[in-house]
């Protein structure tokens, strides 16, 4: 059987990471392992899980060092952690998150402290940006979200730089091009497109809110050196929704 | 049987031979096996082309050949001045040089002369002067060497060397050397001087000549000299001089496969394959050329580069591939591969003006599908296909291990509504699939199978189609057979077409057999392109994206009855098959010019809905005929009303509305068509009642004010930016063209009182003209938006500047999405202000987004008017490859065939300058200096007309007398040509004065 390996602190956090975790396990039949690494305080950790009717790791030893320890078990499909203690304004994310962020090739669930945790994921943000790598990676997702019944909704915003040359008959051509969009990029789902104009990650916030969804699911190329990762890091920063971060190899990443 | 070399382990098309030596040993050999291969080469549609210096009763009283076709037999002889076809009744003269008086005066001296300078030198020698348009000195007049076989080739040489040598004569190349000085002598300039060995020949012809004619008559049947084999057993140098088979390589066999079978004493000759053997050799690879045709093996294509577009497996862009590789015949459009299925990326089939649905739901029927082979592999990562666009035909190769290996298709261009494939399949897979499938949009398909026919008929809303097919698959060798579909689709608008309908059709079909439609198709095809040449050379890439958008564009409409040419023709499912301007105003231009029974066809569909246009009109509270800006199958408005656009906005869609102009647009395509072809019936019938009709409309839409001018209100110009807009500059001067020429109308139909309103509403109409600037202004109060260069917010073009800035700010910038002012520069200079381009060029290019791929061609055509060469040649180089590099992301849903028209439009209308009149045709070149020359053949008023323009010159010619305009200066052109000379003063001056009249 598969895992959800829920990393959580001894903060607020810890619910909303463990609910995540739980109704990620959930679509995917997997179970929950609730990990902690122990810092400065147990109580709220082992009081979340054992509202939720689970057992606790506790571990001792570096956090980070820890989790990614945890994660690199290959019965761990996804790893859930949370952005920072602290929900207040939009910040990057914290220093847990960060390096867990570059180091664990399993898909990351990123929770902010703030997200208001559905008991069940309803609704899948998928954004890609029109490469067929991180078509490829975002697909397992897009189909296992499809398969569980959620509404899945592929988004694509066009930055100004990357405008198309022609728009010719909105009418027909907008149709046209999501035609093709979803065919190339999210084939053989019952996907919908969303399409918008502007700045990638502020699009996804708004597009995020404003279609009510329970999760963003994106890929990335764990590249976090200035100029890089923009989408990622403005989407941690600010996104109230947990982040899915999926990993794709390192090659032809400019976009990410 | 021997094997053959690899390059020669395959099917060739035709094959060009050398009689003596190479066929037959010589002239009194038994040719019974020969004449038997020979005839069934040509019933299995192989052209056999036999090359000789003799003439016709030496060759066809040897070899008797009686062939029924479909392939032709050729007889070249006489070396190069005689051409006979043979076929059942025996040979026919098709084509033969007679030498004048002169000549044959000139060719008498020029031998007597060379006699007397070997007599000099003490060489005996004797004249043949006999043959045709020749003379023939014979070296070695002994009766030992009366007629040796060429099997003695070597001892012949060394003994005509040596009396040479006896006379002090080096060798053959000296005594040639001799011959041809004396023909210089005797005023033979172009003399063709040759040797085998026994003979040095003076002549007008050789056999470079017969080569020259024989490629050309195959070009004409569509056959590319890739797959052309050319026989001989002298093509090496012989007593140094150049084998007599050599001669047969000429620049246009460049790409042939060549194979000796000679001796060759000295080696062969570069790229030519040896094989040696003989006649008994040469008799064998007939043999095995027509072995593999009777085992079914496919056509190969010729990858020469400049007429094939080749992709290889590429899953990201599957779907544009289909689109890129649709084969259309006018009525059929089949898109997607026979040897990969997908279910992301189906094989489709669309039936021109076939539609389903209702109002703007309106959308091309999805019919069934004919060529998906037996088994195919669900990844086009292994697969290649070649799109031939010479003729049309696809040729799939799968490196897969899957049960298909390769693949060959057609829609019959000559049989519209017939379709072919032949493929090679793994033993036992070829009948495993049936031959008409279902298309994948679900809709129920009825479908039945009679004497092993099968069929299969879709409903519409109203009539719909039914497809009848039939395949046959036998043994090609041990582990492969050979699977042949054969199908035919009838469609019919009205009423569902019965099973039959169909099933008679196919018994044709079956009859003639795969062969023979590629044949014809092939020919078809040809012929085509035989009237719609495009050249440009010293830009390769640029001329073969040129020749693949005016494929296309030639694809797209059948030769009668009426064409419904969506945006995107048959090529995709987007826009739906709905008709727009891009059919009337881009596509039409390059039919009338080129297939002018197609560009009747795009009217006759306007003609057929004139009723539903009148309704519009009346409808509308106005008379005459609006037609719709968008069309399908009733002539109705489909356009939707409104679309989510790319920032997720629900946007209203008011073109179906306001964008009236397609009004003028269908008027000036009847008006353009008939300048282009002289139709009298379709000018006095059909195409008045459009003119008039559309005139009627907009005397009636026009509104006057009290100071006496006539203004057009709430419409859209071509510039979709900007809506609604009063007096749009293009709409009114459109309006008023179509009035004025209407009110010219020699018809009873129109009234003098009508004529009379019209010039009045015509006059009064405000165009924005502005005679101090000299330029137009797009529309009242364009001048009083936002000034807005493109440049200062976008670092590039073609940007959707919609997208860029919202629509909010663009409506209230002068932001142009396509031309507008200057599209009536590009329609109707004639009707604009004289010398305005300039100034109206230099305000609006700036301001212009190019957000319509419209837009990038006209631009290329109007930069190239204004002799702003480079900037043209990158907006034609951009709009060549929106289709080819999917620049717009949605080729996939099928190419934009306006934007490929428009290819056309800037080569002939823009570098060239073409304007067709009534009664000639004026040209005005410009081209790009590193273009060594452009070329292009069109027709005019039934004439075929072809214009090769170089940077500093200009060669024009026609198969009958024409008018052509240049400079102001009319000249005749016939066949005989125009050559002119581009003189420092800017103007074009005749190298030799050809029939030049004074305008």
């Amino acid at each position: 059987m598969t895992t959800v390996l829920a990393a959580i602190d001894d903060s607020n956090a810890a619910d909303t990471v463990l609910a995540t975790a739980a109704a990620l396990a959930r679509l995917t039949g997997a179970r929950v392992k609730a990990l902690h690494v122990r810092e400065d305080g147990v109580e709220r950790a082992r009081a979340v899980t054992e509202a939720a009717e689970l057992s606790l790791v506790e571990v001792a030893g570096d956090v980070v060092e820890q989790i990614a320890t945890a994660a690199a078990d290959p019965d761990v499909q996804v790893v859930v952690v949370g952005a920072r203690r602290h929900p207040e304004g939009a910040r990057p994310a914290g220093h847990v998150a960060f390096a867990l962020l570059r180091r664990v090739r399993t898909p990351l669930v990123v929770v902010p402290p703030d997200t208001e945790s559905p008991a069940t994921l309803e609704r899948v943000l998928v954004p890609l940006d029109g490469t067929m790598r991180t078509a490829r990676r975002a697909h397992a997702v897009i189909d296992l979200a499809a398969t569980a019944g959620l509404d899945v909704i592929v988004f694509h915003c066009f930055d100004v730089d990357r405008l198309p040359m022609f728009t010719d008959q909105p009418q027909h051509e907008t149709r046209a091009f999501e035609h093709e969009f979803l065919a190339r990029y999210a084939p053989d789902t019952p996907a919908r497109l969303e399409l918008r104009v502007g700045t990638p990650a502020d699009e996804v916030l708004a597009a995020a809110q404003a279609l009510d969804v329970d999760l963003v699911a994106i890929a990335w190329a764990q590249i976090l050196e200035p100029g890089r990762a923009r989408i990622v890091r403005e989407l941690l920063a600010r996104s109230r929704v947990p982040l899915l971060l999926l990993p794709v190899d390192h090659e032809d990443s400019d976009s990410l | 049987m021997l094997t053959f070399p690899a390059a020669v382990r395959r099917r060739f098309e035709a094959i060009v031979f050398d009689w003596d030596g190479t066929a037959v040993p010589d002239r009194h050999a038994d040719t019974t096996d020969l004449r038997r291969v020979l005839e069934q080469l040509c019933t299995h549609g192989m052209h056999v082309a036999i090359v000789s210096g003799t003439h016709l009763g030496n060759v066809d009283g040897q070899l008797g050949a009686r062939p029924a076709g479909p392939g032709t037999l050729l007889l070249a002889l006489n070396r190069g001045s005689e051409v006979y076809v043979v076929d059942r009744d025996g040979p026919h003269l098709l084509d033969g040089r007679v030498a004048t008086t002169a000549e044959d005066h000139a060719l008498d001296t020029a031998a007597v002369a060379a006699r007397h300078a070997f007599a000099a030198r003490g060489l005996r020698t004797e004249l043949v002067s006999t043959r045709l348009n020749r003379r023939k000195i014979d070296l070695i007049p002994e009766p030992d060497w009366h007629d040796p076989p060429k099997a003695d080739i070597d001892r012949l040489l060394d003994a005509v060397t040596a009396r040479l040598h006896a006379a002090g004569i080096e060798g053959l190349r000296e005594a040639v050397a001799i011959a041809q000085a004396s023909a210089r002598e005797a005023g033979l300039a172009d003399a063709r001087v040759t040797s085998d060995a026994k003979h040095v020949e003076i002549g007008l012809t050789d056999k470079s000549d017969s080569a020259r004619w024989l490629l050309g008559f195959l070009q004409r049947e569509g056959v590319a000299p890739g797959t052309v084999l050319i026989g001989g057993d002298e093509f090496g140098p012989l007593g140094g001089v150049p084998g007599s088979d050599s001669l047969m390589l000429v620049a246009e066999a460049a790409r042939a496969t060549v194979v000796s079978v000679g001796k060759e004493p000295a080696g062969g000759l570069d790229p030519v394959v040896l094989l040696g053997g003989g006649p008994p050799r040469f008799g064998a690879l007939l043999l095995d050329q027509l072995e593999r045709r009777r085992r079914g093996a496919l056509p190969e294509a010729d990858e020469d580069p400049a007429w094939t577009i080749a992709f290889d497996g590429d899953a990201e862009r599957e779907r544009a591939v289909h689109a890129l590789l649709t084969l259309a015949d006018g009525r059929l459009g089949t898109r997607g591969p026979s040897l990969v299925s997908s279910a992301t990326a189906p094989p489709a089939v669309y039936a021109a003006g076939l539609y389903d649905g209702e109002g703007p739901e309106t959308t091309l029927l999805a019919c069934p599908v004919w060529h998906q082979a037996p088994h195919p592999s669900t990844s086009e990562a292994t697969l290649r296909q070649v799109l031939d666009l010479r003729t049309f035909v696809v040729h799939e190769t799968s490196n897969d291990a899957a049960t298909i290996h390769r693949a060959v298709r057609l829609s019959s261009v000559t049989r519209p509504g017939a379709v072919a494939l032949r493929a090679e399949c793994a033993r036992g897979a070829g009948s495993a699939c049936p031959p008409l499938l279902a298309p994948t949009d679900g809709r129920a398909a009825e479908e039945g199978s009679t004497d092993g026919t099968a069929w299969m008929r879709i409903a519409a809303s109203e009539g719909g189609v039914t497809a009848a097919a039939s395949q046959r698959v036998y043994p090609a060798h041990r582990d492969v057979e050979v699977l042949e579909r054969l199908g035919v689709y009838a469609a019919d608008p009205v009423q569902l077409p019965a099973p039959d309908a169909a099933r008679g059709r196919l018994v044709d079909l079956e009859q003639a057999g795969f062969e023979h439609l590629f044949h014809e198709h092939r020919r078809t095809w040809a012929a085509r392109w035989e009237d719609a040449y495009l050249g440009i050379e010293g830009d390769p890439e640029l001329e073969r994206s040129a020749r693949f958008a005016l494929g296309h564009v030639l694809a797209c409409a059948p030769d009668d009855g009426e064409a419904a040419v969506g945006a995107r023709g048959l090529t995709g499912p987007a826009y739906r098959g709905h008709v727009f301007w891009d059919a009337d105003v881009f596509v039409l231009p390059v039919l009338a010019a080129t297939r002018p029974a197609a560009a009747r066809a795009i009217l006759e569909y306007r003609v057929r809905r004139l009723d539903a246009a009148r309704a519009a009109a009346g409808a509308e509270g106005h008379a005459g005929a609006r037609f719709p800006w968008e069309s399908a199958r009733t002539g109705r408005d489909v356009t939707p009303q409104s679309a989510s656009d790319r920032t997720g906005r629900v946007v209203p869609i008011r073109t179906g509305a306001l964008e009236v102009h397609v009004v003028g647009c269908v008027a000036w395509a009847a008006a353009h068509y008939v300048d282009w072809t002289g139709d009298r019936d379709f000018a006095a019938g059909a195409g008045a009642r459009l003119l008039a009709e559309t005139a009627r409309y907009w005397a009636s839409r026009a509104r006057r004010t009290p100071d006496g001018r006539a203004h057009l209100y709430g419409v859209i110009g071509p510039d979709e930016y900007h809506e609604p807009v009063d007096d749009n500059a293009f709409t009114n001067v459109l309006a008023r063209w179509n009035l004025r020429r209407a009110a010219a109308l020699d018809t009873d139909a129109i009234t003098a009182t009508e004529r009379d309103e019209w010039r009045r509403v015509a006059d009064a109409l405000v165009d924005g003209y502005d005679p101090a600037t000299g330029r137009y202004e797009q529309f009242a109060g364009f001048d009083g938006l936002e000034p807005l260069m493109i440049a200062d917010v976008s670092p590039r073009r073609p940007i959707a500047a919609d997208l860029l800035l919202g629509p909010e700010r663009v409506r209230a910038a002068q932001v142009v999405k396509q031309a507008d002012v200057l599209m009536l520069h590009h329609l109707l200079p004639g009707e604009v202000a004289a010398g305005s381009l300039t100034q109206n060029l230099d305000y609006y290019e700036p301001r212009t987004a190019h957000g319509s791929s419209l837009s990038p061609g006209v631009h290329a055509a109007l930069l190239a008017r204004a002799g702003r060469l480079d900037a043209a040649r990158e907006l034609l180089g951009l709009t060549a490859r929106i289709d080819l590099d999917d620049l717009t992301d949605t080729t996939a849903g099928g190419l934009h065939l306006a934007a490929m028209a428009s290819v056309w439009h800037a080569l002939a209308f823009g570098f060239l300058g073409i304007r067709p009149h009534a009664d000639h045709i004026e040209l005005d070149p410009r081209v790009p200096s590193d273009w060594s020359a452009l070329e292009l053949r069109f027709r005019h008023h039934g004439r075929r007309i072809t214009i090769r323009a170089e940077p500093e010159r200009l060669i024009a010619s026609a198969d009958g007398p024409v008018s052509i305009v240049i400079g102001g200066q009319r000249y005749r052109v016939d066949t005989s040509g125009l050559r002119l000379m581009l003189r420092g003063s800017g103007h074009w001056r005749p190298t030799a004065q050809l029939n030049e009249e004074a305008v």
